[in-house]
């Protein structure tokens, strides 16, 4: 059984359905990416899951069982904006969140030590939340959502705000958590962390859910419909061949749109009659064009 | 029960460290020292410069002089008095002697002088006191009163009574009142409280009084203020996914009165410390204040009323708090809460002298005000047993339903973000949440 099943989850406000009908479950060890444009229910599954509100319609089980209180140790929560006290030292204020978590006052501060060192900044221990920049407000933000090594972690926009060494510092622990089999719901607008860290993915639009799946296999549902193409010398005559959509020039060569995959070859044997080929690839889609085809590229932020 | 506590210590420890904390507590400790010494400082100051020097000019001419003289004699005769009459040589013209008694001034050797003019029907000439000083009120009516005595002296002596008859009729008239209960008190003063208890008591009902207020209104808005941090900070959202708000409410509550408390007992060590010193103590003998006189039971109903009061409007606070979701709104939306102890403290304040009006009555039955109220009464009068449980019942009802509305609304406040939730909307999502 999987350690987190959502079924049919809805959640209205008001006259507004804000979660229409979402299922997924997540399997231990395994990242699970939560997709979506800004307003689009993400944030609302998130606290449903973590029992911040409750949910209209259907069920979410943690190992088998419904939300109680006692379940609230299993979970690490990352929130989007950033939840500490400003002006508390550190050591003190992630001590006492992992107190309340049930973990022990000494537990706990090995912890906090250890990944203060993991993220190679033990001097903030003794620091001030408000003293820090907002990559770093970031960092220990997270370590407070995995400081009482919870067995769910639900991280809201972990990566945002972060410089590209945080961020693959970040990513590297993230997977990490996910091979010592912790469960992971994460969010995100990024698509390349996606790609990077998820299996399964839930698509959400506007409260519903647009896609749904296997990243693979979602991919595979998707025609590649784009071929990279690097030579020599200039080829023209390219924009003529039939299937052909359009043709763009780039420094390293043309990028040119494919109405199917057969037209590939054609353009093969077009540009080897006129010069030497470097590079030659048929491309699969993108997650993130595969998201702005769903959900359209007016509500991408 | 665990995460309470570590609520409870996170609470107290975060503002203990917390600079702002000390350092108004250490003001106020001063403040508190200077208060209490300030009566005495002050009567160092006077008591070398209590004599006030009159001048008048002596001349047999002017009609004036002999009631001169006999205020002169009559200041000499007192014990203690506070002002003596310096006569200086007619020099003949008024122009002259006004010259000579404003020199005198200027030196230093008098404060003022009385210039006298024609005789009038009282039987003492126009007199005219002249000095520097504006509004020399004290100085005139003791000189009025020397007048006085000395008109009695004339006119009883012209009647023939003897000395002795004299000082009997000016022998001060005195009224021991007690204040004693018909029926069984609440108290356990069964032969009543005697003028100087009475006193006491009222000393100490006004103390208590402006310190509950004092205490709850100070925790009260750090209660809410911290909630409402927690909030902006979006710490509660990790707070809320840790421990039940229940627990998490009451252990802010709970730290917070322990802060107020160790607060309140460190100035009252302070009080009592200033008090004892040797100098005070002899103040207060002065002054008649025994403070041994304090009733026992009083102090036991304080503290009972103190903690009811406190848990009551703690509650309230917390609630608010957590509606709020930016600290520049708190004020205004503690506004009813901090109108509501208003009202029972300034009833309590402006009813000391008629603790026994309808208006007292009533209101010791109205929770908010009961905890100030119920304590004047307690000091100054004497209730019935049954008024006073039956107080403390309606306090300890409504404090459970405060507590139980407070820790729904927080439950539901904590998430709300945005503008200030509507009454609706604030009903409609509280039915949602168990607590």
């Amino acid at each position: 059984m999987n350690p987190l099943i959502v079924e049919n989850v809805v959640k209205q406000y008001g006259d507004k359905t804000a979660v229409n009908g979402i299922s997924f479950e997540v399997g231990e060890g395994e990242i699970y990416g939560l997709l979506g444009a800004n307003g689009a229910g993400k944030t609302t599954t998130m606290r449903m899951v973590l029992g911040l509100i409750y949910q209209d319609e259907g069920e979410i089980l943690y190992n088998g069982k419904p939300y109680s209180n006692d379940q609230l140790r299993n979970l690490g929560y990352l929130p989007e904006e950033r939840g500490l006290y400003p002006k508390i030292r550190i050591s003190d204020q992630l001590i006492y969140l992992a107190q309340l978590r049930g973990i022990s006052k000494k537990d706990a501060d090995q912890n906090l030590k250890r990944w203060l060192d993991r993220f190679e900044v033990p001097e903030y221990y003794n620091k001030k939340i408000e003293e820090l920049s907002k990559g770093n407000q970031q960092k220990i933000g997270f370590i407070a959502s995995v400081i009482h090594k919870p067995k769910i972690v639900i991280l809201d926009e972990a990566f945002s705000g972060l410089d590209p060494v945080n961020v693959e510092l970040l990513k590297s622990t993230v997977k990490e958590l996910r091979d010592s089999g912790t469960t992971i719901l994460f969010s995100t607008h990024r698509m390349e962390h996606v790609e990077e860290l998820c299996r399964n993915i839930t698509i959400l639009h506007r409260s519903n859910v647009v896609l749904k799946g296997n990243l693979k296999e979602i991919k595979k549902q998707f025609p590649k419909e784009r071929v990279i193409l690097s030579t020599e010398k200039e080829v023209s005559g390219l924009e003529q061949l039939s299937g052909v959509t359009h043709v763009d020039r780039h420094e390293y060569g043309y990028e040119i749109g494919i109405s199917n995959e057969a037209v590939g070859a054609d353009i093969l044997r077009h540009a080897l009659a006129q010069s030497e080929i470097r590079r030659f690839e048929i491309k699969e889609p993108t997650l993130n064009e595969i998201f702005i085809k769903t959900v359209g590229g007016d509500s991408h932020e | 029960m665990n995460s309470f506590w570590t609520v409870v210590g996170f609470t107290l420890k975060n503002k203990f460290r917390g600079k702002a904390f000390t350092i108004t507590t250490i003001i106020i400790a001063l403040i508190i020292c200077i208060g209490i010494n300030l009566p005495y400082v002050f009567s160092q100051f006077n008591s070398g410069d209590k004599v006030t020097s009159i001048g008048y000019i002596q001349s047999a001419q002017s009609e004036g002089q002999a009631t001169g003289d006999q205020l002169k004699a009559f200041f000499e005769a007192q014990e203690k008095p506070g002002v003596k009459l310096v006569s200086y040589d007619d020099k003949g013209s008024e122009a002259d002697n006004e010259k000579q008694l404003k020199q005198a001034i200027t030196d230093k050797d008098i404060k003022g002088y009385l210039v006298f003019g024609k005789m009038t029907d009282s039987g003492f000439p126009e007199m005219t006191y002249k000095s520097e000083k504006l509004l020399a009120f004290g100085l005139t009516s003791s000189i009025q009163n020397g007048l006085q005595v000395i008109r009695q002296g004339t006119i009883l002596k012209d009647a023939g009574l003897s000395t002795e008859q004299l000082a009997l009729l000016n022998a001060p008239i005195e009224i021991a009142s007690v204040q004693i209960s018909a029926t069984e008190g609440a108290g356990n003063m069964g032969e009543g409280k005697t003028k100087e208890e009475q006193a006491v008591n009222m000393g100490l009902v006004y103390f208590i009084v402006i310190l509950l207020f004092m205490a709850i209104m100070i925790t009260g808005q750090m209660i809410a203020s911290e909630i409402t941090a927690e909030k902006s900070s979006r710490v509660m959202e990790l707070l809320i996914t840790s421990v039940s708000p229940l627990k998490q409410m009451f252990g802010k509550i709970v730290g917070m009165f322990l802060v107020g408390l160790i607060q309140i007992t460190a100035y009252v060590l302070v009080i009592v410390i200033n008090v004892k010193l040797p100098h005070n103590n002899e103040m207060l003998e002065k002054y008649n204040i025994d403070l041994s006189l304090i009733d026992p039971m009083l102090l036991i109903y304080s503290v009972l009323f103190y903690l009811t009061g406190y848990f009551l409007f703690a509650t309230l606070f917390a609630a608010v708090g957590s509606i709020v979701s930016r600290t520049e709104d708190l004020g205004q939306a503690v506004l009813p809460i901090t109108m509501l102890s208003l009202g029972g403290f300034y009833i309590s304040i402006f009813s000391i002298s008629s603790p026994d009006s309808m208006l007292v009555q009533v209101s010791s039955f109205i929770p908010f005000f009961a905890p100030f109220v119920m304590l004047l009464r307690l000091g100054l009068t004497d209730p019935p047993v049954w008024q006073v449980l039956g107080s403390i019942g309606i306090l300890l009802v409504t404090i459970y339903a405060s507590v139980w509305i407070s820790a729904k609304i927080y439950r539901t406040g904590v998430l709300m973000y945005g503008k200030r939730p509507t009454f609706k909307e604030l009903r409609k999502a509280m039915k949602a949440y168990k607590i």
